[in-house]
């Protein structure tokens, strides 16, 4: 049978990530703790590993090799266990600790390229003032300031004068909510109150770059996730480019544009949550997200049983219109695909089906409880696993997912999801033979 | 063989006759070394100021009228510690004029005023060093050992030699003995400075010397004014043996009562010193806890 012209969009689709230069770009960083940090270096370059170092020298690798580049308005997650290196890697990143070897460069276009690890002290002091701030997993604000007054402390240091950074202080409170506070001392706030001043002091400098080392992990949980969402919300309207430090995977997928994992001072894996969740390289990846939860981080896209002849038949063809018919499925409903690739019209045993947008099904949905058997639904590919299964509570019948242009990527019915949830994957991504059980991929394709 | 076996006998016996270490004969040369090089340079440059500075502190405080002194006192004490500390001192300082050594009093006052102003002038810059500085400490900090535990009589014999007798070697002595808390305490508390707090300074691009007057010292400051405290403390004691070189005030009292046998006017010197020792201590530990860096509840 003739292949189906369709599937090249999707792929091509896929492939969109990579736009402008870094803002921040790491080459081989690594940090080594001890006497004499560069005389192991020759060492571990030789391949030797770790362990063996750490036995025989008494320097311990903090960081080793690790590469990465931020690009412009995202929130790029460093994620790792305690002890992997990465608040280490964090504080390389402004210098807070000298870098053994390796090089960072910071890519501003109001200052142009500079190479962060070979600056000196003075130019270094002013790329802290201006172009990095940062925000600490305890907070580290000074107790003997106010709140408004350690908000302000870095526009102090850059010799603003107090009316103007007072004005910007208070601009800034306001954006986290704290304005009220302003004239209170931080002992006198909450924990989650205490790192709001801790984030504004961060975002007062209007430095392009914002490090942040951990900065929900001190908090409850419930505290923890507004702080995430209130840090995507400021993230929208500043877009900053925001080095995220954590120890706590769903933390990462839920804010993080990109993620980079690290196991014992070794970035394994860097990614978007979803290429992680789906594509886990290492087994300690694999082992990582497990337990996380895929409804938020995959997308429709990526679980689609994608248009091809592999899945589907043609059973017949009508004024230019296709009509496909699920391979070996029970019910005998048939796609109208027109020669754009658009979804024409949707035939179950030969009534037409009703279709509805996404945003028409949640409309309907807010009205009427009852689920429906009449109407199929059409979604974007950029919908996350939630939004389909919201869907699926609302229909019996398969969603359709689209691409940006509406023309049809792939279908999503029962196996599907069912794939998605357990395996966090599609039926043809992620498909990590070394990583996935042979009883968990004999589930998955039993289903069908 | 006998003779080996005598001889060890002997040293068992008496093993300090085998070596005599003269230092007391060193002491004396270097005493009078030093004595006879630097006699003319101590007595041009370093008595003119401490002097200027005693006198222009005690004309200043004998001028007030006792009542507005008093006055003053309650009000000082009550801005930096409370209103009961305010009257505790007013009451205090009222008996030690209703004893009759009021002009005394105001004399030993000026005479600690400023050993302790010198002692801050010198043990501050000194105390912050030593907290940067590794190597600087481990120099210092024997010295240190040296000038506080050192009987305060030892050092009166090398001051009257320099400086002659009077308040000035007096103070000089006081000032030498009194420093080192503020060295030590200024050392100690700029270290004990959260470290994040530091990092995060660091982190904004502060230079060391914004580190240190924005977040070291005003976080340092309750800690640095236990040790001014202490300083107010020890000088206060030392001011009393002061008076064996000359050195007026209380002290004079205390020491002229003892060699006369006149028991009443050694108490009323002592009992003196007793109350003024408590309404400074008070006055600078109310300071300490009120300061700008009292707001150290962490945050955490």
């Amino acid at each position: 049978m003739r292949m189906l012209r369709f599937e090249v969009s999707f792929f091509n689709g896929a492939a969109n990530d990579q736009g402008g230069p870094a803002l921040i770009r790491a080459e081989a960083v690594t940090k080594i703790f001890g006497p004499n940090p560069h005389s192991v270096l020759p060492l571990l370059e030789q391949g030797q590993s770790k362990d063996d170092i750490q036995r025989e020298t008494s320097h311990i690798i903090g960081v080793c090799n690790a590469s990465f580049s931020l690009e412009p308005g995202e929130i790029f997650v460093i994620m790792g266990l305690s002890g992997s290196g990465k608040s280490t890697l964090i504080r390389c990143v402004n210098r807070l600790f000298e870098p053994t070897s390796g090089k960072i460069f910071l890519n501003d276009p109001d200052h142009g390229e500079q190479e962060i690890t070979a600056l000196d002290q003075e130019a270094l002091r002013k790329v802290r003032k201006y172009q990095m701030s940062m925000v600490f997993q305890h907070f580290a604000l000074f107790p003997h300031r106010t709140v408004l007054s350690n908000v302000v402390y870095g526009l102090e240091i850059q010799g603003k004068h107090k009316a103007e950074r007072e004005e910007e202080g208070h601009r800034v409170l306001k954006m986290v909510g704290l304005d009220s506070w302003a004239n209170t001392y931080p002992s006198e706030l909450s924990g989650g109150m205490q790192q709001r001043v801790g984030l504004a002091r961060g975002l007062a400098t209007q430095a392009k770059v914002l490090l942040m080392d951990e900065p929900f992990s001190a908090l409850d949980p419930l505290i923890k996730v507004n702080m995430q969402q209130e840090l995507v919300k400021i993230q929208d309207e500043l877009a900053r480019t925001i080095l995220f430090i954590t120890h706590d995977l769903d933390e990462a997928m839920r804010i993080g544009n990109h993620i980079a994992i690290m196991e014992a001072g070794e970035i394994v894996q860097i990614g978007t949550p979803e290429e992680i969740l789906v594509n886990p390289r290492t087994e300690y990846v694999a082992n990582f997200v497990e337990h996380a939860d895929p409804t938020g981080v995959i997308t429709a896209k990526t679980i689609a049983l994608p248009l091809r002849d592999k899945y589907f038949d043609k059973t017949h063809e009508r004024n230019g219109i296709q009509y496909l018919h699920r391979k070996g499925g029970e019910r005998s409903i048939e796609y109208g695909i027109d020669d754009q690739g658009k979804l024409e019209n949707v035939r179950w045993d030969d009534r037409n089906v009703t279709v509805q947008s996404l945003e028409d099904a949640y409309k309907a949905m807010a009205e009427e409880s009852e689920r429906r058997d009449d109407t199929l639904v059409t979604c974007r590919g950029t919908c996350v696993l939630r939004d389909v299964l919201r869907c699926r509570s609302y229909t019996s019948l398969p969603i359709i997912v689209t691409d940006d242009s509406g023309r049809v990527v792939g279908l999503i019915d029962e196996p599907e999801l069912i794939t998605a949830i357990l395996e966090k994957r599609g039926i043809e991504s992620g498909s990590n033979e070394s990583v996935t059980t042979e009883r968990e991929a004999h589930v998955a394709h039993g289903n069908d | 063989m006998n003779e080996l076996m005598d001889l060890l006998r002997g040293v068992l016996a008496a093993p300090f006759d085998l070596l005599d270490i003269p230092v007391r004969a060193w002491i004396t040369d270097i005493v009078n070394w030093i004595v006879s090089m630097f006699r003319g340079f101590f007595r041009a440059y370093i008595s003119p100021p401490v002097r200027s500075v005693m006198e222009t502190i005690q004309w200043a405080l004998s001028s007030i009228p006792p009542t507005v002194f008093l006055l003053a006192v309650f009000l000082v004490a009550w801005r930096s510690a409370s209103w009961k500390v305010g009257l505790f001192s007013v009451i205090a300082l009222a008996l030690i004029g209703f004893m009759g050594v009021w002009d005394q009093m105001i004399l030993t006052l000026s005479l600690i005023t400023t050993a302790v102003i010198f002692s801050i002038i010198i043990g501050l810059p000194l105390g912050i060093l030593s907290s940067r500085s590794d190597l600087f400490y481990t120099i210092i900090r024997p010295i240190l050992d040296i000038m506080q535990t050192t009987p305060p009589f030892v050092y009166l014999v090398p001051a009257v030699m320099l400086f002659g007798i009077g308040n000035v070697p007096g103070l000089i002595a006081t000032i030498i003995f009194g420093m080192p808390p503020v060295i030590r305490l200024t050392n100690l508390a700029i270290r004990q400075v959260q470290p994040d707090l530091v990092e995060a300074a660091v982190a904004f691009g502060s230079t060391r010397r914004e580190i240190l007057t924005k977040v070291q010292f005003p976080l340092a400051m309750p800690t640095i004014m236990a040790g001014v405290n202490q300083t107010i403390m020890l000088s206060l004691s030392m001011v009393v043996i002061a008076a064996i070189i000359g050195a007026g005030g209380l002290g004079l009292e205390v020491y002229a009562g003892l060699e006369r046998l006149n028991i009443g006017q050694a108490f009323v010197g002592g009992i003196g010193i007793v109350l003024l020792a408590m309404v400074l201590d008070r006055i600078t530990q109310g300071l300490g806890q009120k300061g700008p860096g009292a707001k150290e509840k962490r945050s955490k």
